[in-house]
């Protein structure tokens, strides 16, 4: 196990080295200067001359991959263009408050969407089944943004139980911390239902129809007991990778969430970044992004012989 | 049951509205730094310049005028100007503003290691140099130019430069690093949760200019009344009319689509301000198409400016083709002649230029608080009515601006942040392209017009180059200004005194009822 997890680690090297490359290479692509940005059009062109010299802007491009990947090298993702802040604790910061809301809201997402899934399947074309259909892809077409508006029209300003602006860090004021996020994980909750249910629903019908479904039933096993002994365990696999996926992207930005509910996240600084050309921040955020990634995968591959026992990490 | 979730949920109540004498503000990007002048945006500035003043300041008319100095003397070779401090003016930390403080802060400015935004605007790069600075004693300081500038107050004043404000030296930290800024302001700095929320509170011991209560740009009586102001960082424009409605949000500015909804609020009240942001269609004057004047003459006439500008304003701006802003001074009668829409008159001007059906490409970008898009639109429709086979390419902003400054576009709908001063307005978008080629006029007349304007200080010499200048800009077209800036915002019934002036949300002299 030890092994394989070292496997993976090593082998997610050259992934993270290549999204090295291609963001920096990319986002340079893009035109627009930061320096022409954060000075606008009152700028002349000794002020964006100089402005330029003190961000490395003019140096040539080698040399500036250079200078950030030997820093990078030594866990230094450098400094912000905008807000002159040191890039690591910054993402740092800003993913843990969206960690917490993608956690939270995927866990409960796929503590009710699984089981409802399952029993869909158990209970394939009747009302249930059509009903929780319906409301999966009812609620996975509603975009987040109008979703999030929705719930902060309803509960912040119609029922007045929630706050409608600011946030509130969970680590300064516990209780305060947690009603600023009831909205925006309800929001994404909302949403990973419609995902994680379909899949739940489309593995355990795949299940349902193979032979020792048939031959647990023809041994008299309860319902129960074929469903979650045999069924659901079998059944798990696809869904488990697919919240593994959810997680690995919700994780790198739930930007128009963050937007929305106010929330200073991971999403929000990478979008804002884009947009102010803020290139160091940029090539950071990819690669944490990219890294989660891989550490995500990894923690689901890891956990799969939990389920399968057919699976083994070797 | 909802009593209960209500009670439960009563911390909802502690975001909604503010307690007593505390204003919740709405702004839309978190504060760059907090170092007067250095990393800033618009929004930098306005928080910043609520902590700290310079010697002079803008007025409402964006006219500069004393604010730490009492009074300004320039000698009669326009070279050495002698600034006698205001009596009683103390900064955040109980001292008294002298001379050495002044001294100190210009120093410090214009040492590169500050990276102070305005260096090159007086180190010389840019023509103007501070040549020496000193005090004559503790309440008096020259500065000695290296020629005559009629706009060297007006560059002291900008706010882009945060007014090169006097800050004491401890806001400097031992290693030389900023740490706040302690500044003769009517606020002082408070807390700053970065993109979350900033805070300042009422410096008790402000020394303000006047104290008649009537506001002057940063000039007039400036009295902090509020106890504490919370600038709480808001993107969504849609979270911020939810923010207004339910009281957790004080004031805020608001979409111009937003102003019918929210005027209807009986919580709320709307302001529309205005400022000398100028909008504008930009026009590439070396464009093998565009060169032609006959083709730009017939292009300004074939707009309809009460309708483009009604449409891009959601009815709440009026034209105005000058690069003037009718706040200036010099808005004079001539500066209200702008183009005349005549669609037959345009018709005849396309047949006159030769004009054979090329299309023409329009940038835009649609950034909510921007005009750009709709301008864009409404241009083509009424281009395309005379015969012109107009096209708009929508860009992000950053990659707009990118065109721009490489002066890569046949027209592009833009917008030009405030200059106050005329010559600088006219400076903005004329020069030569090979140098700049963000320029977009170049006529050889027109800039040394520019020129003589940034040397002469006559005002009514002044006017007279400034009309000169708007008749052969009419003339010309080399570019079409439509509107300027408006800024809407909407404020609680609760509070009173606040008046939108130029993007800026000048909390002095603002109450907060219970």
């Amino acid at each position: 196990m030890l092994r394989f997890a070292l496997t993976r680690i090593v082998m997610a090297i050259p992934t993270l080295l290549i999204v090295a490359v291609s963001v920096f290479v990319l986002i340079r692509l893009i035109p627009g200067d930061p320096a022409s940005l954060m000075l606008g059009d009152l700028a002349t062109p000794a002020s964006i001359a100089d402005l330029r010299a003190r961000l490395g802007l003019d140096q040539s491009l080698p040399t500036q991959f250079g200078i950030w990947f030997s820093h990078l090298l030594k866990g230094d993702l450098g400094i912000s263009i905008n807000s002159q802040e040191p890039i690591l604790p910054l993402i740092l910061s800003r993913f843990w408050v969206s960690a917490q809301i993608v956690l939270v809201a995927v866990f409960f997402a796929s503590l009710v969407a699984v089981p409802a899934g399952v029993i869909a399947a158990w209970r394939q074309d009747t009302t249930l089944d059509l009903g929780l259909v319906g409301a999966a892809t009812l609620l996975l077409s509603i975009p987040t943004f109008w979703l999030g508006l929705l719930l902060l029209l309803f509960f912040g300003l119609k029922l007045e139980w929630l706050p409608v602006v600011g946030y509130v860090s969970i680590g300064d004021d516990p209780w305060r911390g947690i009603i600023y996020l009831i909205m925006p994980i309800l929001t994404l909750f909302l949403h990973e239902i419609g995902v994680i249910l379909r899949m739940a629903r489309a593995s355990t019908l795949e299940v349902l129809r193979l032979d020792y479904i048939t031959h647990a039933r023809a041994k008299g096993l309860s319902e129960g007991a074929v469903l979650w002994r045999h069924a659901f365990k079998n059944a798990f696999g696809p869904t488990w990778t697919l919240i593994g996926l959810v997680l690995g992207n919700l994780l790198g930005g739930i930007a128009v969430v963050e937007t929305v509910f106010t929330i200073p996240g991971l999403g929000r600084l990478l979008v804002d970044s884009i947009f102010a050309r803020d290139y160091p921040v940029i090539q950071g955020c990819m690669l944490f992004v990219a890294f989660c990634y891989v550490l995500v995968n990894l923690v689901i591959d890891l956990c799969y012989p939990i389920f399968d026992p057919r699976v083994t990490a070797q | 049951m909802n009593r209960v979730l209500a009670s439960a949920f009563m911390l909802a109540a502690m975001a909604g509205p503010a307690a007593a004498q505390s204003l919740t503000v709405s702004v839309p990007a978190d504060v760059r730094s907090i170092n007067p002048g250095v990393n800033r945006d618009d929004n930098t500035d306005d928080f910043v310049l609520q902590m700290v003043e310079g010697l002079v300041g803008y007025d409402e008319g964006g006219t500069p005028g004393p604010l730490l100095a009492e009074k300004i003397d320039v000698s009669a070779d326009g070279k050495t100007y002698t600034f006698t401090l205001r009596k009683g003016v103390k900064f955040h930390n109980g001292a008294p503003l002298t001379s050495a403080d002044v001294l100190w802060s210009w120093n410090r400015y214009m040492d590169p290691k500050t990276d102070w935004r305005c260096l090159t605007e007086f180190d010389g790069r840019n023509g103007l140099k501070v040549e020496a600075v000193e005090a004559l004693d503790a309440n008096t300081v020259t500065m000695k130019l290296n020629a005559p500038n009629a706009l060297f107050l007006d560059a002291l004043a900008r706010t882009d430069c945060a007014m090169a404000a006097v800050i004491h030296k401890d806001s400097v930290k031992a290693d030389g690093s900023f740490d706040k800024p302690i500044g003769t302001g009517p606020f002082k700095m408070g807390e700053w949760k970065r993109n979350e929320f900033y805070t300042m509170s009422a410096f008790e011991d402000y020394a303000s200019p006047k104290t008649d209560g009537k506001i002057d740009g940063y000039l007039g009586s400036k009295r902090p009344l509020v106890k504490d102001v919370k600038f709480l960082i808001v993107r969504d424009p849609a979270t911020v009319k939810a923010g207004l409605l339910s009281g957790a949000i004080d004031m805020g500015g608001i979409l111009n689509s937003d102003v019918d909804e929210l005027r209807k609020a009986p919580s709320l009240t709307v302001q529309v301000g205005t400022n000398a942001v100028r909008h504008g269609l930009l026009i590439q004057t070396r464009d093998p198409l565009l060169k032609n004047v006959k083709l730009r003459q017939a292009i300004a006439a074939a707009i309809d400016y009460d309708e483009l500008v009604s449409a891009a304003s959601a009815d709440l701006a009026k034209p105005n083709n000058s690069p003037l802003y009718p706040g200036s001074s010099y808005f004079g009668d001539v500066e209200k002649q702008g183009f005349k829409y005549d669609p037959a008159q345009a018709k005849k001007l396309l047949q006159e230029s030769g004009y054979k059906g090329e299309t023409i490409t329009i940038l835009a970008n649609k950034r909510p608080t921007a005009v750009s898009f709709p301008q864009a639109v409404v241009a083509q429709s009424m281009l395309q009515a005379i015969g012109i086979k107009a096209e708009i390419e929508v860009l992000e902003w950053a990659t707009q601006l990118d065109r721009y400054n490489k002066g890569n576009y046949q027209m592009q709908a833009f917008s030009f942040s405030s200059r106050f001063d005329p010559a600088l307005g006219f400076e903005q978008f004329s020069g030569n392209k090979d140098k700049q080629p963000r320029k977009i006029w170049e006529e050889p007349q027109a800039l040394a017009l520019i020129d003589k304007a940034m040397v002469v200080a006559d005002k009514a010499e002044r006017q007279k180059l400034f009309d000169e200048l708007h008749k052969r800009y009419i003339a010309e077209v080399p570019m079409i200004f439509t509107f300027n800036g408006v800024e809407p915002y909407a404020l609680s019934k609760r509070v009173k005194g606040f008046e939108a002036w130029q993007s800026k949300q000048r909390m002095w002299e603002v109450t907060l009822a219970n």
